[in-house]
């Protein structure tokens, strides 16, 4: 599978003879400039995958799961025996918990809310109390995914009254206008906010038309073709509402339209979806150029990219390669020998057990490595380097989070402790180049990390709890 | 073939549709196959096969498992051992078709090996496992025992309706299990009811998955041991005439085979199809029964084969011979008008050469406007007004203002602007629902909205899915399907992703609903195999609802629907009686009389100010307010039958109309006064009202006023002028008066074969002027008259009047206007034209409802009774 690659110098050379809706060309060159002529600006992302790797796969270094993380190894500090097992809500199980807790520290509040804030949103709120410059995206918050029944289970990005910090962009599309599509004005985004949801509302009455002119219509053929005028008058309306930017010749692509299911027919009661590994694969990763340009560009330094939401459910197929190396057959439902819920990959790390070979997860992680460094070596490519001379993943504090470190819900401690944890050096702020054996509450490791970042005037988690720096991550 | 006599008008052969819906009279005396699935008659004689000889759909047939369990006997089959005898398909066609119809009945000649059997050991079973069935035949001991899923009853059909004990005996045995959409479940042995009982609940739960079985449970040990004789399996709830009929007939009665059923000749049906449409678009304009040109008569079979003055015009079998081909292949046919095509000309030389059948007594030209077949069926786009009120319903929220200042106004066609095959989109309809639904949601108190669904406001999967099945049950007019719940559910978790909170989540969710299919149109089932078949309750409560409010179905229809109780007559008219207490259907009944009057027009109403120098545009707006309280009072207050509209002896007016009318003052000056019109001369009765007088324009012009009454009241044909004439109205002068020049057009040989059918309808409305104010002479002093002769459509001779108070009785004792009431109410109601194909069904609403009073109520009561509401004709899947 091979994804179109959108570098930044095509996207430059693009723009200068195409105009991608608005006059954000000079704002961008001016920020790049300056980023150039002054220190590497502050930058804190997260990426995170769904359904972890269990604490004991974690320990068989970069030979396993791991091996796709090996190539950028210098880059990273990944951090064993990190415990998340307070963010533990009481009645349900740990997926969005222990997805809300990873670098927020408290476990989700209701559907909707995390318990606090993201680390990446309280050193924005410390390095800019008054807002990004103009021209900015203040959050840029992405990803692919499709069990949405809680927000925790996507959104990795959290104001500081655990509220989303902004609106997901699940699309390519969506992602490439929310970056190039539109001027923000100040940090309000209220006006685009409404833009996107008036557009999911004519989404899905879209689909409902597309429903009763298609086979399984219960209409007559009159009758459809009354209900087809009507849909192709909502396209119409879509068109002049919400008319994307035109694709030029020399122009940067304009992403295709998403062929993933999304919305409500991503997730359909979370009974999980068909996916091909190559359909899956090719949508991430235009996600992750875009989301990278978008760095690139500095059009964004504060959010998150979500790859799978937490406790996913797909049944995932294709064969699975890595470096020309096949490395499996993904055909979950039929391996589970089971449809539905029962058939997805997820099952795979329900029945993770520390003396088996866990053959299918062990494949299934590997290949969220793969994604997940796929996205990393974008900012690490020789374009990416700044003026301090590291490149923008080296200077940038990147978090890569998960949910549990097992699949099992039976047992919540087991469940929520030795969570996958992994960051980059911020600029030389963070020991690199090594897997380390933390051990420590995830409390105690991000609030190290604010204080590292010089953004120590907010702490995560419970304001009465003594705080326990853990000074073994810092460079 | 047989005939069957409803209407002379509409008499004709019986045309082979099968009616799914019910059954004659005639088809109680033998087996009836109405309704029937599946029937297994046992005749092979050998094999591990027994057969579905029901001819319909894909055939079920059933598999012995052990073949040496089982001994054969002529039309026989004996289980002497334990076996199971099942289908290796699911039986999508008998879960699919009661699923639809809501009835079934399962039919057995069956002999039990003994009455020791037991479990209820399984006789006919349509299940999955020892727990789960759609139903199942069985027996206890010395008992019958019949299970059937609900969604009241248990997965495994319990409670079930069994006889009483020692009723199952080892003997040849008819035992017959029928369930009606009411609830009514029958249980006949030998032909006799041996136990009753409501078994409640729709059968929407019912599994397609399951696989019909006899002699044995699937995955289980209730043997059945005995001899069967015949089993069937029937969409329908068979009638006690028809299950006695059943078993006087034996159990090795035939059943008819579709091909035996009666369906109408090739050549029959060339002639409904081609012909007749035919004759009615060229021919009958001279040759029918009022205007005979040359002595012939094309519109009657009688006269058309007798022939003109020159002798036989069709010759049956010999087209060569038959003059009516040779006048059109010339060209002397049609007179004056265009030739008819080489097509046309074939289907008369094919009809003539094939024998010429003609099936009907008489052919009306209205029946063939639009062909005579119903075409194609067109979902219906809710009306303007509909979409007002139902947003009302739905949301509490009046939109009526905003909705009327951004919908595009619905387009008349075919004399109603609710005509389903017009109420087309476009963008500014699109954008308007878009616009209109944020505004519904921004008026709207969302949570508390909400709350009238569930009180929980979390945004968690089970929580809202419930909540959006809720909402969506009520503002979709129906249950929604898990795809929709999960269309839903995903705009809930987009606003939940984007920092929303409940109430916008569920804002948005109301959001779409309202730009949904399911809301803006009423979206109903139209696949099937190209029969009728009934409707589903929720169809049947909006189908009702909107004909007699223009508005969703309330809580208690949809729970009379969902209940059942709407298929059971006393249901149905005690909904359809608490429906009309309802102020909505006079609103609703209001509609139709300014739909079919045209009363709008009255709102662009601009007289000659030279000529009406009285004339002030608040007349116009008076005038529409008479006709509708008139209109209410026979209606509402008086109930009276329909055709009084048309000579009742009084009228409402304000003082300013009154005045415009000159009648005489009343004592206490009040906005709308009811006025006695016994003793006022010319005035009394619809036609006198000036919302409709006003048609003829300020002329007062014969010819627009007889073509209103002729095609609005008396559903009456003609055709445009002839290209090239001269249509410029010309203007009474002195000593000559409009009726003068009416008369010059009648006797002209060019104008007087169409003009004399409609003008003189019109004569005797001389003395009202164009504005609808009462005269003696013109303004030219010419004496005007009003007396004349009337012939209405398809009649051979006029009738007499002397003045227009007779006239108006004429009309009102007409029985062509009173079908006319019943054919435009009727049309209203469902939306569309109506065709020769619909004759038969109209004029069973017709007469019922006149036997019944005439009245808007007892009409509207039977339009809800017919097949036009009670099925769907559906579209045969390619």
């Amino acid at each position: 599978m091979k994804a179109t690659h959108i570098s930044r110098r095509a996207m430059l050379k693009g723009l200068g003879s195409v105009t991608i809706g608005l006059p954000f060309l000079e704002e961008m060159l001016s920020a790049k400039t300056l980023a150039g002529q002054a220190e590497v600006p502050i930058r804190a992302f997260n990426v995170f995958f769904g359904l972890g790797i269990p604490a004991p796969l974690q320990t068989e270094g970069f030979d396993n799961v791991l091996e796709p993380l090996k190539p950028l190894r210098r880059k990273l500090l990944i951090m064993r025996n990190i415990d998340q097992i307070r963010c533990d809500e009481s009645g349900i199980n740990a997926h969005f918990d222990g997805a809300s807790g990873a670098f927020t520290a408290e476990p989700p509040d209701g559907e909707a809310k995390a318990g606090g804030p993201s680390i990446d949103q309280v050193i924005r709120k410390h390095y800019h109390p008054d807002g990004l410059p103009a021209g900015m995206v203040p959050t840029l918050i992405g990803g692919t995914f499709f069990r949405r029944s809680r927000v925790s289970r996507y959104v990795h990005s959290y104001n500081e009254d655990g509220t989303v910090a902004a609106a997901m962009q699940e699309k390519p599309r969506e992602l490439f206008d929310r970056v190039f599509g539109a001027i923000e004005i100040g940090s309000g985004n209220s006006e685009t906010r409404q833009k996107r949801l008036k557009r999911s509302v004519l989404d899905s009455v879209m689909e409902q038309y597309k429903h009763y002119v298609g086979a399984n219509s219960p209409l007559g053929a009159a009758s459809k073709s009354r209900l087809a005028d009507h849909l192709d008058r909502i396209r119409e309306l879509e068109r002049r509402a919400y008319g994307m930017p035109e694709h030029t010749i020399g122009a940067p692509p304009l992403p295709p339209r998403s062929k993933l299911a999304h919305g409500g027919q991503a997730d359909p009661g979370g009974e999980g979806i068909d996916m091909k590994l190559d359909d899956l694969t090719h949508e991430w990763r235009l996600m992750a150029e875009l989301y990278a340009l978008a760095v690139k560009m500095d059009r964004a330094r504060f959010g998150s990219l979500t790859f799978l939401a937490a406790g996913e459910r797909l049944r995932i197929t294709g064969d699975y390669f890595y470096q020309d190396r096949k490395v499996y057959t993904f055909d979950d439902a039929s391996q589970l020998n089971a449809t539905g819920s029962q058939g997805c990959s997820h099952e795979w790390w329900h029945q993770f057990r520390e003396n088996k070979p866990n053959q299918a997860l062990r494949a299934h992680a590997h290949m969220k490595m793969r994604e997940v460094a796929y996205f990393l070596n974008l900012l690490d490519e020789p374009e990416s380097l700044e003026a301090n001379g590291r490149s923008i993943l080296e200077n940038s504090l990147i978090t890569i989070s998960t949910e549990s470190g097992d699949g099992r819900h039976s047992n919540v401690k087991r469940e929520l402790s030795g969570v996958f944890h992994a960051v980059t050096g911020a600029n030389g702020r963070f020991k690199t180049g090594q897997i380390m054996d933390v051990p420590a509450e995830g409390i105690d490791v991000y609030n190290t990390m604010l204080t590292t970042m010089g953004a120590a005037d907010k702490k995560l988690g419970p304001i009465n709890r003594e705080h326990q720096s853990i000074d073994r991550i810092r460079a | 073939m047989k005939s069957i006599a409803f209407h002379p008008r509409f008499s004709i052969l019986i045309i082979g549709l099968f009616c799914f819906a019910g059954a004659s009279d005639s088809e109680a005396e033998e087996r009836t196959r109405a309704g029937l699935q599946a029937l297994y008659d046992f005749s092979a004689g050998g094999g591990h096969w027994i057969q579905d000889r029901s001819g319909v759909g894909q055939a079920l047939h059933l598999r012995i498992s052990k073949p040496e369990s089982v001994r054969w006997g002529k039309n026989s089959l004996q289980l002497q051992k334990p076996t199971q005898i099942r289908s290796v398909q699911p039986a999508h066609k008998l879960s699919g078709s009661i699923r639809r119809s809501g009835e079934i009945t399962v039919e057995a000649w069956i002999a039990p090996a003994n009455i020791e059997q037991k479990g209820p050991a399984r006789i006919v079973t349509l299940s999955q496992n020892i727990a789960e069935r759609n139903f199942t035949l069985g027996q206890e001991a010395d008992q019958y025992d019949f299970r059937l899923r609900t969604l009241d009853t248990g997965n495994n059909g319990i409670p079930s309706l069994r006889a009483k004990k020692e009723q199952a005996s080892a003997r040849l045995t008819h035992v017959v299990y029928t369930r009606n959409r009411a609830g009514l479940a029958r249980l006949y042995l030998d032909g006799k009811q041996a136990a009753e009982k409501t078994i409640s609940g729709a059968v929407h739960n019912w599994n397609g998955q399951f696989r019909l079985a006899l002699g044995n449970e699937f995955g289980a040990d209730r043997a059945w041991l005995g001899a069967y004789h015949l089993v069937a399996v029937y969409a329908r709830a068979l009638l006690p005439k028809e299950v006695e009929a059943h078993y006087r007939a034996g159990p090795d009665a035939k059943t008819p085979q579709p091909s035996l059923a009666v369906s109408p000749s090739p050549n029959a049906k060339l002639f409904t199809d081609k012909i007749a449409p035919l004759l009615a678009e060229h021919c009958i304009e001279c040759h029918d029964a009022g205007t005979r040109k040359g002595k012939l008569d094309l519109s009657r079979r009688d006269a058309a084969f007798a022939g003109s003055s020159s002798g036989e015009v069709i010759v049956p079998g010999n087209a060569a011979e038959s003059y009516l081909l040779e006048s059109v292949i010339t060209g002397e046919m049609p007179k004056d008008r265009e030739p008819l095509s080489a097509a046309e000309q074939a289907w008369i030389q094919e009809w003539i050469d094939g024998g010429a059948s003609w099936p009907i007594e008489e052919i009306d030209p209205a029946l063939f406007v639009h062909g005579g077949n119903m075409g194609e069926s067109w979902t219906r786009r809710l009306t303007v007004s509909e979409y007002i009120q139902s947003v009302r319903s739905a949301v509490g929220v009046d939109i009526a203002e905003e909705a009327r200042a951004l919908l595009p106004p619905d387009l008349r066609a075919d004399g109603f602007s609710n005509t389903a095959y017009n109420l087309n989109v476009d963008l500014q309809h699109v954008n308007a629902y878009a616009q209109l639904a944020e505004t519904i949601v921004a008026k709207m108190d969302v949570g508390k909205f909400a709350g009238r669904f569930s009180k929980s406001r979390r945004l968690t999967d089970d929580d809202m899915r419930g909540l959006i099945g809720k909402i969506g049950k009520w503002m979709l007019r129906g249950p929604l399907k898990p795809y929709e719940v999960t269309l839903y559910r995903g705009l809930s978790t987009t606003a939940a992703a984007a920092g929303g909170d409940f109430k916008e989540a569920v804002g948005l969710i109301v959001n779409a609903m309202l730009q949904s299919p399911r809301f803006l149109y009423r979206i109903e089932n139209q696949r099937g195999d190209g029969t009728r078949w009934p409707v589903t309750e929720h169809e049947l409560a909006s189908r009702i609802s909107y004909i007699l409010w223009g508005a969703p179905p309330d809580q208690l229809l949809l729970k009379a629907a969902e209940s059942g109780a709407l298929f059971s007559d006393f249901g149905l008219d005690e909904q359809i009686a608490r429906m009309l207490q309802d102020p909505r259907a006079i609103r609703r009944s209001k509609d139709f009389i300014a739909e079919w009057l045209h009363l709008d027009r009255l709102n662009n109403l601009q007289p000659n100010a030279e000529k009406f120098p009285n004339w002030e545009h608040q007349l116009a707006i008076d005038m529409r307010q008479e006709t509708l309280a008139y209109f209410e009072d026979i209606v509402w207050k008086q109930k009276r039958p329909l055709h009084n509209l048309f000579d009742a002896q009084f009228t409402y007016a304000t003082p300013k109309l009154a005045a415009h009318y000159n009648l005489p003052a009343i004592e206490k000056e009040i906005p709308l006064a009811r006025y006695d019109l016994s003793k006022q001369p010319g005035r009394g009765g619809l036609i006198t009202h000036g919302s409709v007088l006003t048609v003829g324009g300020d002329e007062a012009s014969m010819v627009s006023r007889g073509l209103f009454i002729l095609h609005d009241l008396l559903r009456g044909v003609v055709k445009d002028p002839p290209p090239c004439v001269d249509t410029t109205p010309v203007p009474s002068r002195p000593g000559l008066t409009q009726r003068a020049i009416a008369e010059q057009r009648i006797a002209s040989a060019q104008c007087g074969g169409c003009h004399g059918k409609f003008e003189p309808l019109a004569f005797g409305l001389e003395k009202f002027d164009g504005v609808g104010a009462y005269r003696e002479t013109d303004e030219h002093g010419n004496e005007l008259r009003d007396d004349g002769e009337i012939l209405f459509p398809g009649a051979a001779k006029t009738a007499s009047y002397h003045s227009s108070e007779q006239l108006m009785r004429i009309l009102a004792d007409s029985e062509r206007l009173r079908e006319s009431l019943t054919w435009k109410l009727t049309q209203f109601a469902i939306g569309r034209p109506l065709v020769f194909a619909d004759a038969e069904a109209v004029d069973k609403i017709h007469q019922k409802a006149q036997k019944n009073g005439g009245t808007y109520q007892s009409l509207i009561t039977e339009i809800i009774k017919s097949e036009f509401v009670q099925t769907t004709l559906t579209e045969a899947d390619q």
